[in-house]
């Protein structure tokens, strides 16, 4: 049986409420996007959505040893095993809590799904004037002997001037394939500053789609990483809409892919008010046969006057048969605004590798070097060392070099 | 140190080096001369390895070994050294990282350790005092925005660093105040030992005030037409390139 059967299956048992089923039949109504929609033209979820997966199967339980292997080791963590939560930090002015309902306002066919099914997953509160020093972890496993679809549902309230930040990770501990349809929103009140650090390095069974919406008030600031490592298939869609003045809002990302890997970004930024900035910084490094997708889009409303929007999108392709679909898409409707996109698809230097060879420096070896100069530009802006060295280490290791990255 | 024979080298059809004999030993500088578009820095290219040239004939033998057989990181593991004519940008990457990087390459191949971070800072540290190089200089991105005297003198610090048995310096001096000049000359002057050798390519007689030549010789055309002592230079500032140029043209037309 296909995905959508067995989701259909999974919808009876749970009894849905009457407002759940109206979303649920309207994903129902035309199931999973197809490349037929703009959206989804460069990914096809087709071969995905044709496997037997199981829906919310619970798996086996996760060792302290799986937890240490994929922790970056900080000091607050929340992890999650099989989606039910199992450990959780006390910080002072941070209540953090498993799934409650919240509404979206995502028409999506994905968020829809999520929308009407999704049970597990955490609320965050975090109360005004907290300011939290020490970034959150947060871990999601999942392990099951068959193929699993799993759904996380997440909400963070950032109450006004508070600061905090998170690094998330979904971890795969089984060979079995496990797509996760992961949706997360933040509220992100006056004056608070909020880091949120996604560590995309799944095994080679995962796939995943990652929806985040970020609704900023005045004087909010945000970063949202995007680090994309591992995983088969990874599509992420992250919106930012400012609903204040004097708003930033920041995204670096990083991909490095190898052999088969697929990850699509797809990214959206609601100017909505004046005296807002932007800036998008995304970097595509590519190798074998892996695929990228990327789509950025700036919408500057007609109240966004005085506002700064830049977005980049830079490619690295280093195998023949990689490839990288990018498009930038700005619609400006106010007339008094700072807005620039710039998209590159490019090889190594050779001048470049020349040079570096002949300083002794071996081809491979200088090629690494080049790529992470190359990306050196977003990883700097990772503000988290722990997440710079992370970086630092899996560039090296994906292009098979034992260099430190970092002087 | 080095041996060229017979070397004739080019791009595609284009034949540029046409027939080259040079012979450095250690201990010697030598001076290549000659008007533009002669074949210099394809020349100080073909010795470091850069593949987008094709060698046709010829051999270059370097301390008993076939240079011609080893990629560009070979042969500067051996100690040949090319200062660019044209320094390469490398935004990304820092000045120190990139020298770091450079000696522990080298070191991985002879299979030695890394270099101890102390040492490397010492060592960083005389020779930044040895060119007259600013503090804040060693975490700048390689070459980018450098200015050309700058870039030039980047390169002598990692020839200062790297410590090779030959070092070609393709037009170090050109973009080069008189003052920089002099530190950059003085700093090759230091680094020179009788056991290095140096091949200075330039236009100009000023250079070679600072680091005198044992033997200069005047590159056209592809092949080297005239050899001499340091007394070349001179004739050549004075009286240009014509008289020996015209006198060859005739002879190879
Ligand atoms: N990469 C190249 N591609 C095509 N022609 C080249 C290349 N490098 C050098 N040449 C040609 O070879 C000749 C010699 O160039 P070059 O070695 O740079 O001379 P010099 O350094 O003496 O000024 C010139 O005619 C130049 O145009
Ligand atoms: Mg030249």
């Amino acid at each position: 049986m296909g995905l959508i059967e067995n989701i259909k299956s999974f919808s009876i048992i749970e009894n849905l409420s009457a407002e759940k089923n109206g979303l649920f039949q309207s994903f129902l109504a035309n199931g999973f996007p197809t490349i037929k929609q703009e959206d989804w033209k460069y990914t096809s979820l087709k071969k995905i959505v044709a496997n037997d997966f199981s829906v919310e199967g619970n798996g086996v339980t996760v060792s302290e040893e799986d937890i240490k292997k994929y922790s970056l080791g900080l000091q607050h963590k929340i992890v999650f095993c099989g989606g039910n939560l199992i450990s959780k930090p006390s910080i002072d002015g941070v209540s953090i809590s498993a799934f409650s309902e919240f509404e979206s306002q995502n028409k999506d066919a994905i968020s829809v799904l999520n929308s009407s099914l999704a049970k597990k997953g955490f609320t965050i509160k975090i109360a005004k004037n907290t300011v939290v020093e020490n970034p959150i972890e947060i871990l999601f496993f999942t392990s099951t002997k068959q193929d699993n679809f799993v759904q996380y549902r997440n909400n963070i309230d950032v109450g006004e001037n508070s600061q905090i930040k998170f690094v998330e990770r979904i971890q795969n501990l089984s060979d079995s394939k496990c797509f996760v349809n992961h949706f997360t929103q933040i509220n992100i009140r006056k004056n608070a500053k909020v880091e949120y650090n996604k560590i995309q390095d799944n095994n080679e069974n995962a796939i995943l789609i990652d929806n985040m919406n970020l609704y900023q008030q005045q004087d909010s600031s945000v970063i949202v990483n995007t680090l994309i490592f591992g995983g088969a298939f990874t599509r992420n869609n992250l919106n930012f809409e400012q609903n204040g003045s004097n708003c930033d809002s920041n995204m670096n990302g990083i991909s490095i892919l190898d052999n088969n890997q697929f990850a699509d970004n797809h990214t959206f930024m609601d100017h909505k008010q004046p005296h807002c900035r932007s800036n998008e910084m995304y970097k595509g490094i590519y190798l074998g046969d892996s695929k990228g997708v990327f789509n950025g889009k700036i919408m500057v409303r007609p109240d966004a006057q005085k506002i700064d929007a830049f977005q980049s999108n830079n490619n690295l392709l280093l195998s023949e048969n990689a490839t990288i679909d990018s498009k930038p898409q700005l619609e400006i409707y106010a007339d008094d605004v700072k807005c620039s996109h710039g998209c590159t698809i490019g090889q190594l230097d050779d001048d470049a590798l020349f040079y570096m060879r002949s300083r002794g420096i071996r081809e491979k070896e200088a090629k690494a070097v080049l790529t992470y100069a190359f990306a050196s530009e977003a990883v700097n802006n990772f503000t988290i060392a722990e997440v710079k060295k992370l970086a630092q280490k899996r560039i090296a290791e994906k292009l098979h070099v034992d260099l430190d990255f970092n002087l | 140190m080095i041996s060229i024979k017979n070397l004739k080298a080019g791009i595609e059809d284009n034949l540029i080096l046409k027939g080259i004999n040079l012979e450095v030993k250690a201990g010697e500088v030598h001076a290549i001369m000659g008007p533009n578009g002669s074949g210099k820095s394809t020349l100080a290219c073909v010795i470091a390895g850069k593949e987008d040239y094709q060698v046709q004939e010829g051999t270059i033998d370097f301390e008993g070994e076939d240079l011609l057989e080893l990629s560009p990181e070979e042969r500067a593991h051996i100690g040949v050294f090319l200062s660019f004519q044209y320094p390469v940008e490398i935004p990304g990457i820092s000045v120190s990282n990139f020298i770091k990087t450079s000696i522990n390459e080298r070191r991985k191949a002879k299979e030695l350790d890394p270099i101890p971070a102390p040492e490397l800072l010492k060592m960083m540290r005389e020779k930044m005092e040895l060119l007259n190089i600013k503090k804040g200089y060693l975490s700048r991105n390689m070459n980018e925005g450098f200015s050309g005297g700058e870039k030039k003198r980047n390169e002598i610090f990692q020839m200062a660093m790297l410590e090779p048995k030959l070092a070609i310096l393709d037009e170090t001096d050109s973009g080069l105040d008189i003052d920089t000049l002099r530190i950059v000359a003085n700093g090759v002057n230091k680094i020179k030992t009788k056991d290095n050798a140096i091949i200075v390519i330039t236009h100009y007689q000023r250079l070679l005030d600072y680091i005198v030549p044992d033997f200069v010789h005047v590159l056209h055309n592809g092949r080297i037409i005239k050899s001499g002592s340091k007394e070349l230079a001179h004739e050549l500032e004075e009286k240009g390139y014509d008289w020996i140029t015209k006198e060859a043209d005739k002879k190879w037309a």
